[in-house]
């Protein structure tokens, strides 16, 4: 394996908006909430920034298509200005590119942006697609919960767990993520609501109940990113680094060839792999401080437990109902609210959940902060467990 | 009086049939109960068939005709219901049973005698041919139409051996107006029953009848099953009177069970009577509509086809919701919200490249023995490390079990919920599929299920739709009621 990038590159800044239903503001507006903290928090001007990366999923939900966008809205001037997008991966995806370019030494100084608008469509979940393509022909459009609860069925005939007690721990993620948001004052759900409530919630896609869906929010998140050195020469003598970016993406191996049993996320199982050899972590559940995992819906956040080896084979339900995620357990996830209550705008996600961990390992979490934080890490999902792109961050300290 | 020949030039007989009834079977009770404040709806007994919204004219009759079209070289698509006007469903029908593209094509309509029509010639002429009917007939919330039609499907291949011989035939042409459909008025418009029934009967069916009963050689009493259309419900006992025929109307029988299916309708009540006749028995067929085709079968042996098309009538489940029957066949346009309105234009120059394997269900063996779908330029098979040529494996036909499956309530169909799930079939190849007819038991990993070719999209604003295959339970529950 190459050499990795880790402690390369350290993030000087960053900043994040309210993640909700921001009717009176537009995606620029929600870039520029984003940009104007991230800046102040790097003490930097804007034009020694160097190089830019947007991250938006939905192009065609009222952000427009290329890195216009952002080009326009932080008036950057003479640089290149670069759009990604890897479905709900593309917020790790952008500050993989801006990681990428500092790592490299393309660039000193450069800026990871994603946003998304999704309130904008006129109705709740996420924007349906617009194109006839050879996909159309065969594929079933079913709904972003609809492809997370075939994990749910799958997982329980894989490991003979019951539906029901399934059910519960499902319900027990999302209890403890609206716990968590109400102490977070940026994120979109901030109630906290009863166990009960969860669990006769009306059904989404079965076992999915509305309380097991996270929200679909409007927002953006930015972080700006430099050479250690750079970062020191700054005045910050301890930065946060990045200590891996790992991806992995399907390639049908899911949809067309029978072996996976659909229990499981294979690209987050990778991606984990490979990020904690990037990063040098031998024993995640004792090195890994916390987690912001990607809890599109509850169901997922419990396998990604198994996944990033956290929990055993078939034992994730028994550490989540025993409260080892919890903000007082052993391995917190999702102290932000994640994805469930902080939100989810598609493209911004993955910086949010950065921005979680290093707002955590700097002690700046306020009511919510974790004691002393030494690694967290980020895993941000796109597209479907059957067609998927995973991404698994790991920040730290420099030292 | 009617032509009516003998058949001289050889033996030509149906040698196959198949039949299809959708799933659902509405209660007519349960409607007139519910159409009992305003006296309309017409018959209360027996059941009307009900396609499911993914179904029509073309994929009921593909279900009918995919286990016996066995090398034909000629296909016939019959139907007064067919979704395209400009876009041949015999020629959908031969991409959706992936049979040789060099097979003769045509489609009929016209009238429900359409596809009795279609057989008639297909008998006098030579060749196997397969003739396949559909129909999904739109009708008035409260006409009698509404709850006498059904929905289905039927098949016949013709052939120069085969169990049923034709041994006379007889035809009139007769323009009886008494019911018509038009672009300007798609749903059936009836006249006067008494008028039709006895200008119908009296007019044209029974002296067909005879005629061919004549053509073969025989006394109509000495026939000792008939299938015979009848232009209205209960018809059967004038005509008989008439013609001096004493065999039951498995016509009769099938209306009760499903309806009236149109242009399907005298191909399926064959096949019931073929299940019930024996060596030496005498069948008369008759379709009606702008005329009358009448045909007298010699049985020598036993049809394939005939028991399989009398068990679909003791499968389904029964509809007792008028709503969700009313939603089904077209009657109401329900408010599905603003998920509904997304974008299903289907591009041509993408149905070119892949619209006959995806309509044919085929998938690719590579050169290593694996099953895929779809197929690709470079194989998904793990060791696979460059393009490889992959030969055609048809998957339509092959046993499958569900890997994972979810009833989706958030995603618009219009007749939720939508469920579907990643397949994985016996030979291997995985799909992850659309399910159909989970009416029932619903769904669950694990559970067997066998392919059935439906609509996948139908684009409402261009009047287009594609098709592909959906997962259904491999065993449809028995029908109760």
């Amino acid at each position: 394996m190459a050499r990795g990038i880790k402690d390369k590159v350290a993030i000087i800044g960053m900043g994040c908006t309210p993640f909700g239903e921001h009717w009176n503001k537009g995606p620029e507006d929600l870039m520029v909430d984003a940009f104007v903290e991230a800046i102040a928090d790097a003490g930097i001007a804007k034009n020694q920034i160097e190089a830019a990366w947007m991250g938006n999923a939905l192009d065609d939900i009222n952000v427009g298509n290329s890195a216009l966008p952002l080009a326009h809205a932080l008036r950057l001037r003479g640089i290149p200005v670069s759009r990604v997008e890897n479905m709900c991966a593309t917020g790790s995806e952008a500050l993989r590119a801006a990681t990428y370019a500092v790592a490299a030494g393309a660039v000193d100084i450069a800026l990871a942006v994603g946003v998304e608008k999704l309130k904008d469509t006129g109705y709740g979940g996420l924007p349906l697609r617009t194109k006839g393509l050879a996909n159309d022909l065969w594929m079933p459009y079913g709904s972003a919960p609809g492809s997370f609860a075939q994990l749910a069925g799958a997982y329980a005939a894989r490991h003979g767990i019951d539906k029901s007690d399934l059910k519960r721990a499902m319900a027990h993620v999302s209890w403890k993520s609206h716990q968590n948001a109400a102490l977070n004052p940026k994120a979109h759900l901030r109630k906290a609501v009863e166990l009960e409530t969860i669990l006769k919630a009306p059904m989404i896609a079965d076992p999915l109940g509305l309380f097991d869906c996270c929200g679909v929010s409007d927002g953006a998140a930015c972080a700006i990113v430099t050479t250690p050195d750079i970062a020191r020469g700054l005045g910050i003598a301890n930065p946060v680094t990045v200590k891996a970016i790992q991806l992995c993406a399907s390639h049908g191996w899911e949809l067309q060839y029978g072996e996976w049993d659909g229990s499981y996320v294979a690209n987050t199982r990778q991606a984990a792999k490979r990020a904690y050899l990037e990063a040098g972590v031998n024993n995640p559940r004792r090195d890994l401080s916390l987690t912001e995992v990607h809890d599109c819906f509850s169901i997922t956040e419990l396998v990604t437990m198994e996944d990033l080896g956290l929990a055993d084979e078939g034992r994730a339900s028994f550490d989540i109902l025993d409260g080892r995620f919890d903000r007082g357990g052993a391995q917190p996830c999702q102290i932000d609210g994640g994805l469930k209550c902080f939100g989810h705008p598609v493209g911004a996600s993955g910086l949010r959940m950065a921005y979680e961990v290093y707002t955590q390992l700097q002690g700046r979490a306020g009511e919510r902060q974790r004691g002393t934080v030494d690694l967290g890490l980020v895993h941000n999902l796109g597209g479907a467990p059957f067609n998927s792109i995973a991404a698994v961050s790991i920040l730290g300290r420099l030292h | 009086m009617p032509n009516a020949t003998t058949q001289s030039r050889g033996d030509r007989c149906i040698a196959a049939i198949g039949a299809y009834a959708p799933l659902f079977r509405m209660d007519r009770a349960a409607a007139s109960k519910a159409l009992r404040f305003s006296g309309l709806g017409g018959r209360s007994s027996g059941h009307r068939a009900v396609a499911g919204w993914d179904e029509d004219a073309l994929t009921l009759a593909v279900e009918a005709a995919r286990t016996i079209a066995k090398e034909p070289q000629a296909v016939i698509f019959a139907s007064t219901s067919a979704s395209f006007i400009e876009r041949s469903q015999a020629t959908l029908l031969v991409d959706a049973l992936a049979l040789d593209p060099s097979v003769r094509t045509s489609d009929v309509a016209g009238s429900r005698r359409c596809a009795v029509s279609a057989l008639r010639d297909a008998l006098l002429g030579r060749g196997n041919t397969l003739v396949a009917a559909g129909e999904k007939r739109p009708a008035t919330a409260g006409s009698p139409q509404h709850l006498s039609d059904g929905d289905g499907g039927a098949a016949a291949l013709i052939s120069d051996n085969g169990a049923a011989r034709l041994i006379g035939q007889a035809s009139i042409s007769h323009d009886l107006v008494d019911i018509y459909a038009s672009r300007e008025h798609p749903q059936s418009y009836a006249y006067e029953e008494r008028f039709v029934r006895d200008t119908a009967i009296g007019g044209v069916i029974a002296p067909t009848i005879k005629a061919a009963c004549a053509a073969a050689g025989v006394e109509p009493k000495q026939i000792t099953h008939a299938a015979v259309h009848e232009p209205l419900p209960g018809c059967w006992r004038d005509i008989a009177r008439l013609t001096g025929t004493t065999a039951a109307n498995f016509a009769s029988d099938l209306y009760q069970s499903v309806g009236d299916l149109g242009a399907a309708h005298a191909l399926f009540a064959f096949a019931l009577a073929c299940a019930e006749a024996r060596e030496g028995d005498l069948v008369l067929l008759a379709g009606f509509g702008s005329g009358c085709d009448a045909m007298v079968f010699h049985i020598t042996g036993t049809m394939p086809g005939a028991r399989e098309a009398a068990a679909t009538l003791r499968s389904g489940v029964v509809l007792d919701d008028y709503t969700r029957f009313l939603s089904l066949t077209g009657a109401i346009e329900l408010d599905w919200g603003v998920r509904s309105e997304f974008e299903q234009k289907a591009q041509a120059t993408v149905l070119e490249r892949y619209g006959r394997d995806m309509i044919g269900f085929m998938a690719g063996r590579d050169t290593k023995g694996n099953i895929q779908f779809p197929k690709s330029r470079i194989p998904v098979r793990p060791d696979a490390i460059g393009p490889e040529l992959m030969e055609d494996v048809r998957l339509a036909d092959e046993a499958a079990k569900i890997v994972s499956v979810t009833a989706d309530r958030l995603n618009f169909t219009p007749d939720p919920p939508f469920w579907f799930g990643l397949v994985q079939f016996d030979n291997g190849a995985r799909v992850i599929m659309e399910f159909t007819d989970g009416d029932g038991k619903g769904f669950s990993v694990g559970d067997p299920v066998r392919p059935r070719l439906r609509i996948k999209s139908r684009d409402s604003r261009r009047g287009f739709r594609t098709y592909f295959w959906k997962a259904a339970p491999a065993q449809r529950p028995a029908i109760e009621g």
